[in-house]
């Protein structure tokens, strides 16, 4: 072989390298852009002070400069005897807790009934799962408003069918509202998360079970289950996380201080200036914490990549 | 009657953030709320360093304020011709003016007219601070004037150009909040009352002992709201407990409406929100702490076959309740300061004014804008003539004014307790 035909394979593996490279310059931007910098300012802010005229927040660019005063503030609303965000917070870990599972119970048969049963019906069941999607979340929660008002279809149904004999203020501030609320909200999320990893498990595994004498039950409880373990922990992570943050559902669907849940709080303080320093301190909080369920999920992810090996 | 813009702006307005919210439920997310807010917190952006550290005065009824004119922010000239091909831009709370007024102004001074809207104070300020908008006329709350002068954000008012200030009643001539109206003129007033649904509540607040706290009433649990504003919420639990001193610095005065409306919350499981204008004539509520305007324009918003008659709106007839009022100003950056001028003339005129409230519901404080006046044109069933605001009420009436940034900031952690039930 030549030594210019070497130098011009060299010259071409590394122009592909970089090609290759460059494919992942959009994302990293995007990650620049649209995450480091806006947390990096989150962060100026949660460290910064007031504007003495306008009670603003003044941010202070300088970490060195920042000072933990906000956090300082944020922390005693969380524990302490004039805590009130310490409650909020638990309240909010419940729910979310309540509509994980209650998610999880409904989401896994649906994926499960469309990775291994819809045949050729799968795309249409696929699409009807991503239908929800064309109507924004703010329209489909002010039809759900329409929908649980006292005189609304729900309570009439429930009426004429005799469930109830009283129309249910559902819209009253019930916690049981919210919590369905947000399993409406997320769910599809976690069915299509959970239906590609339930459609990825190699037939050829259960056919094994059941050719090993495990019936169907078992052959599900031993194999598809713990298959789809990563599936599972993967799609509870995508809806608890940004189920923790929401605001909207509750301001909707409630708008009682007895339902507030975290994100509402939050929601408050970015709402007048004199406290947004405050609030950029407690969501910078909120964001260690969520780090948690975060790191556990890396571990595990690894630790299943290196199991497949 | 003309449309009005808050139906249809959302469904059945369940969303929708009245002007003075607080929760925006439409607004943007909190980062963004974040980025907006840091974006903003330079000073000098819109036309003058801000050097005072200072701190700005208080204007109270009895400690009525002079604000400083300054030689780098001069008033425009006399007798100046209104600025050729221009477009005046005027930055206003959501729904808060009658397009028609805008559209008739443009026809009779041969101008465009612009409106750009927001939902609440601070993302007003935020905006302006920025100093990247170049609008003309903004309309303030009257416990921001004072940082608006003092970062020389709005300019003085040549008055030559004003004449229809005479129409105004007289304490508007010479507000307590803005001295011989060096910067403002008045735009609308309100009281802060309750409305109640005749035909769901049994009780009547006029026959009530302390109809403040008529919300306590656990009979209605789950169909009582408050106002979502740290200052109104705060101050039905001063009233209620007999406090009028609605900007008090007793930090005892404070805990005791804190206290109250923490009960409440669990008492009637409260609702916080400023759909008043919706969820009354919907019956989603059936008392809720509400604005008089919004409240004078519940008619547009009732369902079909409900009258508005089932509406009722209780404010002191005392007139010892919360009175308040927003202004209109002329922003120093705006490329139309002689258009602006006239605008404010044209909106302080009885005709315009009445046109407008058709409109907004929100009353103008002009001489001929009475009861009778307004039931007569339509413009108010005569069932809620109580939302009607009479001159002698901003005698009498209690205002919620600015505090010092330290006592401001306790009053916002309280409201957050309470909005938060804990």
């Amino acid at each position: 072989m030549s030594v210019e035909s070497r130098q011009g394979r060299w010259a071409d593996r590394m122009q592909g390298r970089w090609v290759w490279a460059g494919f992942a310059l959009p994302g990293i931007l995007w990650l620049i852009f649209l995450f480091i910098v806006p947390f990096y300012v989150v962060l100026s802010i949660a460290g910064g002070e007031l504007n003495a005229i306008f009670q603003s927040p003044e941010p202070i660019w300088n970490p060195l400069q920042w000072t933990g005063a906000n956090f300082v503030a944020v922390f005693h609303d969380l524990v302490g005897q004039t805590a009130f965000v310490g409650p909020i917070f638990l309240r909010t870990v419940v729910y979310v807790a309540v509509a994980s599972v209650l998610s999880l119970l409904i989401a896994y048969p649906a994926a499960y009934f469309v990775a291994r049963y819809a045949g050729r019906r799968k795309v249409l069941f696929l699409v009807l799962l991503i239908a929800p999607f064309w109507v924004s979340y703010m329209m489909r929660m002010l039809a759900w408003i329409g929908l649980l008002q006292t005189s609304g279809y729900i309570n009439r149904a429930l009426l004429d069918l005799g469930l109830i004999s009283q129309p249910v203020n559902w819209l009253g501030g019930k916690p049981m509202t919210i919590i369905l609320g947000l399993v409406y909200g997320y769910i599809p999320y976690l069915i299509l998360v959970l239906y590609a990893g339930l459609d990825r498990i190699d037939q050829r595994l259960l056919e094994a079970g059941r050719d090993l004498g495990l019936n169907r039950a078992r052959t599900f409880w031993r194999v598809t289950l713990p298959l789809s373990r990563q599936a599972i922990l993967t799609g509870m992570l995508i809806t608890a996380l940004p189920m923790v943050g929401d605001y909207f559902t509750n301001q909707m669907l409630s708008g009682a201080p007895s339902t507030a849940m975290i994100g509402n709080v939050i929601n408050s303080q970015l709402n007048t200036a004199s406290q947004q320093s405050k609030g950029a301190a407690l969501s910078v909080l909120l964001l260690v914490f969520l780090l948690v369920p975060m790191l556990y999920y890396v571990v595990q992810t690894q630790r299943a990549s290196r199991e497949a090996y | 009657m003309v449309f009005h813009p808050r139906e249809g702006r959302s469904g059945d307005g369940s969303t929708s953030v009245s002007r003075r919210a607080f929760l925006t439920g439409a607004a943007a997310t909190g980062l963004a709320a974040t980025l907006a807010a840091c974006g903003s917190s330079s000073t000098k952006g819109a036309g003058g360093t801000t050097t005072t550290t200072q701190p700005l005065a208080l204007p109270r009824p009895n400690d009525p304020v002079t604000w400083p004119l300054y030689q780098s922010n001069p008033a425009i000239a006399d007798g100046l011709q209104p600025e050729k091909n221009a477009t005046l831009k005027l930055f206003n709370w959501v729904a808060y003016i009658n397009p028609k007024v805008l559209k008739d102004f443009g026809k009779k001074y041969n101008c465009k007219v612009e409106l750009t809207t927001f939902n609440t104070m601070d993302e007003a300020l935020a905006k302006l601070r920025s100093g990247q908008f170049e609008f003309d006329v903004f309309v303030p709350t009257v416990d921001v004037i004072g940082q608006l002068v003092a970062s020389k954000m709005i300019s003085p008012l040549n008055h030559s150009y004003i004449p229809n200030i005479t129409q105004a009643w007289s304490a508007f001539q010479n507000p307590f909040y803005d001295q011989s109206w060096q910067y403002t003129v008045p735009y609308t007033i309100f009281t802060t009352g309750i409305a109640w649904r005749k035909d769901h509540v049994t009780e009547d607040p006029y026959a009530s002992a302390n109809p403040w706290a008529f919300p306590w009433n656990a009979k209605y649990k789950g169909k009582i709201a408050l106002l979502d504003d740290a200052r109104e919420g705060l101050g039905i639990g001063m009233l209620k407990n007999g406090i009028t001193d609605l900007n008090t610095s007793d930090p005892a005065q404070l805990q005791t409406a804190t206290n109250s409306l923490l009960e409440l919350v669990k008492l009637v499981n409260l609702h916080i929100d400023n759909n008043d204008y919706s969820s009354i004539p919907s019956g989603q509520t059936w008392i809720h702490q509400a604005w008089s305007g919004d409240m004078a324009a519940a008619q547009n918003y009732m369902p079909k076959g409900t009258s508005v008659d089932v509406i009722g709106y209780w404010f002191p007839p005392s007139g010892i309740g919360p009175v308040g009022n927003d202004t209109m100003t002329i922003l120093a950056n705006g490329k139309n300061p002689v258009l602006a001028h006239l605008f404010l003339n044209y909106l302080n005129d009885l005709n315009i004014a009445l046109e407008n409230i058709s409109f907004n519901g929100y009353m103008q404080p002009l001489t001929g804008v009475t009861p009778e006046v307004l039931v007569q044109q339509g413009i108010l069933p005569p069932s809620l003539t109580s939302t009607v605001v009479l001159e002698s009420m901003f005698a009498t009436g209690l205002r919620e004014l600015e505090l010092s940034p330290a006592l401001g900031a306790q009053y916002q952690q309280a409201w957050l307790r309470v909005s938060s039930g804990v």
